[in-house]
């Protein structure tokens, strides 16, 4: 009897003091509340080789963040989902993050297609979302106020190449483009810049993709002579030019393919066929960029390899993220948009600044040249590791 | 029989799916976006179903016009402001008229060289998409971002709807025969007056009107089209594996089929994503090899989600039809007037010339490799004569195809039956009453028919369970159904029993109260025709050696000579 | 010279695309239908080389008989499993035997992905290009038309000349009277597609050195090799010879003078306006 009444009021005693402890854990419990960031990933499907860099740029921006602490005080995390190539995947898992894992941030997906179909639906909710996977200029129009554009734009890509090669003595131009928008937006600005430096476009095709048998076109280029052929490619095509030039004996004096000769297999694919073809890139290990060493050393010791551009792209992206969070102090959608929108950030792939469409303006654009078993830097002139070995001899 | 539809279960289906189709409005966006991508897949497959399911012919198309539709919807919404929704519909239409003109070219083609058109046409389409600066080229085209996933929802509800009930006519309705006919036996078909090169165009139409409408919806609802997404060659692979293992050619199919696999798919690929391709192949594989049926072959040996024949009376008992007089007239019904029929070097039929006159009963024996299939042929429009004419009622028919002549009265049999499989004996026989010549009611006739050659009992079994004397018996009836002028009979005793035989030639007694006003018959059991036929033609190796009464064709020497060889 | 190059690189085409396409037509020709795993073997094949090749560093033509002979096995059996079950049905089989190797073709793309992965791969091997007068003819080139003829001729000897392939040829003319002469048609269809399918895959190792091969990409090859043996007539193999040849020199000519993107639909508008003109193909098929 009497310890039920002590029970009783041990109860009592209790109850304000479990309150008094629920008020102030909330607040901690609240400050421990990850900032979870949301995006797909091509896990799965024809794209899934280079989306594993893609993510794991992410997870090493992610991790680093964490290392110092996080942002606002709490630590990321990241939460994303297999879009298995598929844009319309895509489009239903960023749906997913946005309305029911109402994730904090966003983070584009890997390729351009699913970047284009995602880029409507953040604009539609009003979140931002930083596109490290979406070089096509066609998102980024008057309407879009939510993407931005984490790549420099495609009718960049190698615009190091005329102008070097011009200023080598070379004057009569070949420009070739697979029938994508990426890939024709690049190819056009290139016949603009040629035109534009008064050399002489001599033969220019498109093609679809998969890419035909090139044996015909590359007899064409043979025919017209130039002095400079430049390809806006992916992989498989740029394999397959090469090739072709090669089996009718027909080496350009200067060779640029763009994408394709960036991935790793390439030199494998082809052998001596690849020496001196000189491609693009918007990253490099070597450069000076904010925070490259330190990416690097972070990425190697989280996956044991090298980082490529890809993943320079994502990490590029936690870094604009990262500013946004810091400079406005809040994750408001609003806030963040008008941050970025009028801001610049210092990232591994240098300056992050768009236009009011969220068109990327500043990105580096680099040139690289297979020599023999090495791949040099060769353009800006500032930041070269080399010069380019001329003519190429296709062995 | 499967029992009629109960209007009150009707209406507790209809409340059910309505139940079902509203919840996704009441939990999340995102829930919402998968259902509306399960109705996409659902239209696609209910259209794939069409062309393929019910009318045999393997279509990897449907995504050609999913991004046709996507298109057009497009550049309607942006070029002249039409509402989306309207946009749609309209871009619906045009796709129909698309495939009305493609159809010209494409379903001259059967079987695979038709699949590979598809295809082959699939990758012109994206080529020139992507060169095309009116729509956007490789660009593509940007829609206004509108947030409207509900309204669009509630759109492809109407798409798939609309896609359902051009299965349930197909399946259910009396025309849809014709389609399934095609699908069976397309020269049969054609044989028994159905204008097979119509009804596949049709079919072909309506086949691409959901994926347009769904195409533009799904432009619409992702404010973004480009041609990669607009054709996306995995979509038409989901669609087919989809009816496929649902049930292809059945009502309910394609949307089991769907539901089932994308929730299924769903937590599969979660577990297993390396193996997701892997599994829709074996999956493929498993229904064709051990199921062909799918889900609904499965029910369908249940008892459930049978196929009720179309348009069958509560018996056939309570029908009849008076005797009908031959149509009058005079001169012969069939004359062959120096017909000569080369296949490459072999001359099949060598300048014949013979008639079938009117209110006779004429048999064509002769030794194997005499012709006489051949002549039969190219009387009903199977066979194109190298040289010489066919005249039926005094006017010459080369100009005639073989589902008009057949509407206009002459019927045939097959040597080898040539029965539709996925019908009953009642539909066989009512698809051919649908063409009579006198245009009366097709369920009488068809009635009729099957009493005359005493089927009555048999008339909803699939001709598979019928001996192979009851199919000739069906294929009589078939002919009779068409109300024919001329029955050419092809064989028909071969592999009836002494009754059966003795029933057909009872019929055959009184071919003219039956309102036929000749018949021709191919015969080699001469003795069950010999007594019956009031003349008899014989050939040999594709001339006529020998005419006249039967009892005086019989003992020619020449007839015995060519049957049996020369005797030294 | 250049239009003696374009017929060149039109020849040396044509005999890829006899490579490509002589599996398929064997295994139309004597069952009637048309095997659309047939990309599938062909690259999962050449995947196999590449992963052959950097591993071991030996010459991938190493492969070639070994895979020839194990494939023969692998068809066998695929085709007494999958097949043969349907082999009943007939005629009225046709869109489930297509089902059935659609379904195949993607359990071997799903295969390939997981053992030799997604991206693209090509091999450097016979690289060496030729110079002879002032015509460039090159090795890989020249070795793969050189072993398309060599199938080529060895089917035509082979189905004239011995009794199996005399036994073949009269399966697929006429099953029914195969029958009767005592041929065991049964084993017809098996050695047809196990035959089709170590075609295919020697093909495989071959293409590998000229083309970049990669899993997801697999059924283009089934399109334009069904585009060859359908303009050739389906089930002829001298027709599919001319086929390739006639596609392999319009494709030169219109790359050369209207481009890239227009090469890229020649092999459809000529399939389609040869079904629309003359379905049979070019040969003189008897099916």
């Amino acid at each position: 009897m009497s310890g039920g009444n002590l029970r009783v009021r041990g109860g009592a005693i209790f109850a304000p003091l479990i309150a008094a402890a629920v008020l102030f854990a909330a607040p901690a419990a609240y400050a421990q509340k990850p900032i979870v960031v949301g995006a797909s990933i091509s896990e799965t499907g024809p794209l899934a080789v280079d989306a594993s860099y893609h993510l794991k740029g992410i997870q090493v921006g992610v991790a680093d963040a964490n290392a110092h602490g996080g942002w606002l005080g709490r630590k990321l995390e990241l939460k994303y989902y297999d879009d298995q190539s598929n844009p319309g995947t895509g489009v239903r898992l960023y749906t997913r993050l946005i309305t029911e894992d109402k994730v904090d941030l966003l983070v584009g997906p890997y390729s351009s297609g699913i970047s284009q179909a995602v880029a409507p639906l953040v604009n539609k909710y009003e979140r931002v979302t930083p596109m490290p996977g979406a070089s096509l200029p066609a998102i980024f129009q008057p309407g879009n106020k939510w993407a931005f554009q984490l790549l420099p734009p495609a009718t960049g890509y190698a615009e190091g190449m005329l102008p070097m090669t011009k200023a080598m003595g070379a004057h009569k131009v070949a420009i070739l483009q697979a029938q994508l928008s990426f890939t024709l937006a690049c190819g056009q600005a290139r016949i603009d810049q040629a035109k534009a430096l008064g050399m002489d476009v001599v033969y220019s095709t498109t093609y679809a993709m998969p890419p035909p048998d090139f044996s015909s076109i590359a007899l064409a280029i043979k025919n017209a002579n130039p002095d400079v052929v430049v390809v806006c490619s992916y992989y498989p095509d740029a394999v397959g030019l090469a090739q072709a030039l090669h089996r009718i004996n027909y080496a350009p004096r200067f060779f640029a393919e763009t994408i394709g000769p960036a991935e790793k297999q390439f030199e494998g694919a082809i052998g001596p066929i690849a020496n001196r073809i000189i491609s693009n890139t918007s990253w490099w290990p070597s450069l000076k960029t904010h925070g490259n060493a330190a990416f690097i050393a972070s990425y190697k010791k989280m996956f044991h390899e090298e980082p490529d551009y890809h993943a320079a792209g994502t990490y590029a992206a936690m870094q604009v993220l990262g500013a946004a969070v810091k400079a406005t102090k809040s994750l408001d959608q609003t806030k963040l948009r008008n941050w970025l929108a009028t801001h610049e950030v210092a990232t591994v792939e240098g300056t992050f600044k768009t236009d009011p469409n969220g068109l990327s303006l500043k990105f580096g654009q680099y040139m690289f040249q297979i020599q023999g078993h090495k791949r040099l830097l060769i353009w800006p002139t500032a930041v070269a590791q080399g010069k380019p070995q001329v003519p190429y001899t296709g062995q | 029989m499967a029992p009629r539809l109960q209007p009150l279960n009707l209406v507790i289906l209809i409340a059910v799916i309505a139940g079902l189709g509203a919840v996704p409005l009441f939990t999340s966006a995102y829930v919402l976006q998968l259902a509306t991508d399960i109705l996409t897949l659902a239209a696609l497959a209910y259209s794939w179903n069409i062309i393929s399911g019910c009318t045999g012919y393997l279509s990897f198309g449907q995504v050609s016009f999913f991004g046709i539709g996507a298109y057009a919807t497009s550049v309607l919404v942006l070029r002249t402001g039409v509402p989306w929704y309207l946009a749609a519909v309209i871009a619906a239409a045009f796709s129909g008229v698309v495939a009305a003109l493609l159809g010209t070219v494409m379903l001259r083609l059967r079987g695979i060289m038709f699949a590979l058109g598809m295809l082959g046409l699939a990758r012109i389409i994206v080529v020139v998409a992507s060169d095309w600066n009116f729509i956007g080229a490789a660009g593509g085209l940007t829609l206004p971002a509108q947030l409207t996933p509900v309204a669009v929802y509630l759109a492809m509800w109407v798409a798939v709807a609309g896609a359902f009930a051009l299965n349930y006519f197909v399946l259910h309705s009396g025309w849809g025969l014709s389609v399934i006919g095609v699908r069976d036996e397309e020269t049969a078909a054609s044989a028994i007056g159905v204008p097979t090169a119509r009804i596949k165009t049709a079919a072909f139409i309506m086949s691409a009107l959901a994926p347009a409408a769904v195409g533009g919806l799904v432009a619409w609802n992702r404010s973004f089209i480009d041609p990669p997404s607009a054709f996306d060659p995995s979509l038409d692979l989901q669609v087919i594996v989809f009816a496929l293992f649902g049930g292809v050619g059945t009502l309910w199919g394609p949307a089991l089929g769907t539901l089932v696999l994308v929730i299924v798919g769903e937590q599969f690929w979660a577990y297993l994503p390396d193996l997701q391709l892997a599994l829709y192949g074996v999956l493929v594989i498993a229904v064709v090899l051990a199921f062909p049926g799918g889900i609904v072959g499965i029910a369908n040996r249940f008892g459930w989600l049978r196929r009720r024949p179309v348009l069958a009376p509560a018996t056939l008992s309570t029908v009849s039809r008076p005797p009908q007089a031959p149509p009058p007239g005079d001169g012969p019904i069939i004359e062959v007037r120096d017909l000569t029929v080369r296949f490459g070097g072999l001359v099949a039929l060598n300048g014949i010339s013979l008639s079938v006159r009117r209110g006779e009963m004429v048999s064509i024996i002769g030794a194997n490799g005499a012709g006489k299939t051949t002549l039969f042929n190219a009387i009903t429009g199977f066979v194109k004569p190298s040289e010489g004419g066919v005249f039926y009622q005094g006017k010459s028919v080369s100009a005639i195809p073989s589902y008009q002549r057949a509407r206009q009265g002459i019927a045939r049999t097959f040597q080898i039956p040539r029965l539709m499989e996925s019908m009953t004996v009642w539909e066989n026989t009512l698809l051919a009453a649908r063409y009579g010549k006198r245009g009366g009611d097709a369920v009488e006739q068809a009635a009729w028919a099957l009493h005359t050659v005493k089927l009555d009992e048999l008339w909803l079994e699939p001709p598979s369970k019928l001996s192979p004397g009851q199919q000739r018996r069906l294929e009589m009836a078939r002919a009779l159904a068409l109300e024919p002028t001329v029955i050419l009979l092809d064989e028909v005793m071969a592999g009836m029993t002494r009754d059966e035989q003795a029933e057909i030639r009872a019929v055959l007694r009184h071919f003219r109260e039956l309102g036929v006003a000749a018949v021709a018959g191919v015969e080699h059991i001469i003795s069950a025709i010999a007594d019956i036929s009031d003349r008899m033609i014989v050939l040999d190796r594709g001339k006529k050696i020998a005419e006249g009464r039967p009892d005086a064709v019989l003992r020619d020497p020449l007839v015995i000579e060519s049957y049996l060889g020369k005797v030294s | 010279m250049i239009a003696l190059q374009l017929v060149v690189n039109g020849v040396l085409l044509g005999g890829t695309y006899i490579l490509l396409a002589q599996g398929l037509n064997l295994v139309f020709g004597v069952m009637g239908i048309v095997n659309l795993a047939h990309g599938a073997i062909i690259t999962l094949a050449g995947l196999f080389t590449y992963w052959f090749a950097t591993q071991t560093h030996q010459s991938p033509l190493l492969l070639i008989p070994a895979v020839f002979i194990v494939m023969l096995a692998v068809g066998a059996v695929l085709q007494r499993l999958l097949l043969e079950p349907l082999a009943k049905l007939g005629r009225k089989g046709e869109l489930l035997n297509l089902m059935v190797t659609f379904g195949l073709s993607y359990v071997l793309v799903e295969t390939a992905l997981n053992l030799f992965g997604s991206q693209y791969v090509s091999l450097p091997d016979l690289q060496t290009t030729w110079p002879v007068g002032g015509l460039a003819f090159n090795e890989a080139l020249v070795a793969a038309g050189a072993l398309g003829a060599l199938i080529s001729g060895g089917l035509h000897v082979w189905l004239h000349y011995t009794a199996s392939g005399q036994a073949l040829l009269a399966t697929s003319q006429n099953p029914t009277g195969a029958v009767t002469c005592g041929i065991d048609v049964r084993q017809m269809r098996g050695i047809a597609f196990a035959l089709g399918t170590a075609l295919a895959a020697t093909a495989g190792v071959l293409l590998i050195l000229i083309l970049p091969l990669s899993a997801p990409t697999a059924d283009t090859l089934t399109i334009l090799s069904f585009v060859i043996v359908a303009l050739g007539g389906l089930g002829d193999y001298r027709g599919a010879v001319m086929a390739a040849m006639l596609l392999g020199l319009v494709q030169s000519a219109v790359g050369y003078y209207l481009g890239g993107d227009v090469e890229v639909v020649v092999p459809y508008l000529l399939l389609i306006a040869f079904m629309v003109v003359r379905p049979q193909g070019l040969g003189h098929a008897t099916r």
